[in-house]
Parts: structure tokens; sequence; C-alpha cells
């Protein structure tokens, strides 16, 4: 039960500053930063978001699971968002709006 | 005569290496990936250094200018490495270029219009919502909070009406 490491400090914001780094490249590397890409969805014609999405959150999914299952993460150290079901809803909506109209 | 720029990944493969970089986010600090927060912490720190009083006489934003230095807060760092990934990204790749990118039948002006009211229309939302795509849809999504999951339906039923009614932006 070691993990997460809970990084704080300097090596905290480095390790911040490298994961982003991994963030920007993939998603540009994966056509995510193609707002005509990210758009294409809304119209049924590129379904790329989907599919980098899902498949990003079923693997991180099943592998904090499975380091759960084998003892090294302990899941009451992990950062759940809180449910605040009503403004998730609506600000969904919204940001879905928003995201169709500006590309992004 | 210069060569095409290679094509994006295949989609599988961004997903399992974005997957791969959420889990590490989870292992090394015990959350996942964000961007709307960043955001939120820069505009908090431009009301502070405007207009100082109404800063702290907003208990929202003055609990992001309690959290202390700009550089110190953690998603502000990873925001500024996104930013440095994406343009190193297109760079490695021959795609850096300076365009605007828009559909075929949208103008300049108009497409900068729009991408600017949607884009305070997501800064909007994801403060209502808590989080964006990144921080609430694939971090909260791969922990499975509900509102994560609620969130993302939402969001595609919003964009759909909104992509119907702004088709002429797109297509």
């Amino acid at each position: 039960m070691s993990w997460p490491l809970g990084l704080e400090g300097a090596g905290g914001l480095v390790a911040g500053l490298l994961l982003g780094v991994a963030f920007g490249f993939i998603l540009e590397r994966g056509g995510l930063g193609d707002p005509k890409k990210l758009t294409g969805l809304f119209y049924l014609q590129d379904f790329t978001m989907l599919k980098v999405m899902f498949t990003a959150i079923a693997l991180a999914a099943a592998g904090i699971g499975v380091l759960a299952l084998l003892g090294v993460m302990d899941l009451s150290q992990i950062a759940v968002q809180p449910t605040y079901l009503w403004p998730q809803i609506v600000g969904g909506l919204v940001l879905g709006a928003g995201f169709a109209l500006g590309g992004y | 005569m210069t060569a095409a720029a290679p094509r994006y990944w295949n989609a599988y493969v961004a997903g399992v290496a974005l997957g791969g970089t959420l889990l590490a986010s989870y292992v090394l600090m015990g959350w996942g990936l964000g961007a709307s927060g960043a955001y939120t912490h820069v505009a908090a720190h431009l009301e502070g250094a405007v207009a100082p009083g109404r800063a702290q006489a907003n208990a929202y934003v003055a609990g992001y200018l309690e959290a202390g230095r700009l550089w110190a807060q953690w998603i502000v760092l990873e925001m500024t490495g996104v930013v440095l990934g994406a343009l190193l990204g297109a760079w490695t790749a021959g795609r850096l270029s300076w365009r605007l990118d828009r559909g075929p039948r949208i103008g300049r002006g108009r497409r900068l219009l729009f991408a600017f009211v949607g884009g305070a229309t997501v800064g909007f939302a994801s403060r209502l919502a808590q989080g964006c795509t990144s921080g609430l849809a694939l971090s909260g999504g791969a922990v499975l909070a509900p509102g994560a999951w609620a969130f993302l339906m939402a969001f595609m039923g919003g964009g759909f009406v909104m992509a119907w009614i702004v088709r002429r932006a797109w297509r």
C-alpha cells in the first residue's frame, strides 16, 4: 500500500509539468488539437475523440483496479470527483454547447 | 517540395498512451489530469492584480488566491506542460504552422467570434460543473465518479444540439 506516492513540493510540480507535456503531446499526435476532428463527433463523421477518451478511461480504470487488487494502490488516497448531479448535468450541457460552437 | 506532415496516430494507440499517462498521474499524485482549473487560477490572479478588493470579497476567487503563488500550483504547471507538449508534438510532426482551423463555409471573423463565445461558455460551464472534459470527464471517468459520467452524457447532448444549430460553421 505505498501508492499513490502523493508527491509534494518541487517533486510534485516537476511531475505535473512532465505529465502535462505527455498529455499535450499525445493529444496533438492523436489529432485532438484539431477542432474539425473534435467537432466531427457531433456530425457522426469523426469518432477520434470518443475512441481516444474511452480507451484512456478504460485502461486507467482497469490499471487502478488491478493495482488495488494487488494491494499496491490505496484507493482511499485517490481523489474522486464529488457528485453534484444537477450542476454537473447542466454544466455538461452548457460545456458541450460551447465546445461545439468554439471547436475545443 | 516538402514532405506531407505525418498523419495522426491511430486513435487506439493515442488512447492507450493517454490512459497510461492518466494512470501515471494517479500513481504519482493520487489525482488525475486537468485543464480548466489552471485557467481559474490565472483568472483569479488577474482579478487579484487588477481589483484586489473585489477579488478578496468573492469567497470563490479568494480561495484560489489563498492557494499561494501561481507557479506553485500543480495544475498551472501541468497545463503549461500541455502547451509545451502540444507544441513539441506539432513541431516534431512537421505540423507547426500559423493557421486558423475552420469549416469551409465560415469566414475568419465569424470563426474567431464563435471561438471566443464558445470559449467563454466552456469556461463558465467548467466552473458550474467543477471540471471540464479533462479534469471531470476523463479523470473522473477513470475512477468511476457518478458526476463525471452524468457530465459526459450531458456534454454529448449539449454538443449534438449546438452542433446542429451551427452546422454551417463546421460542415
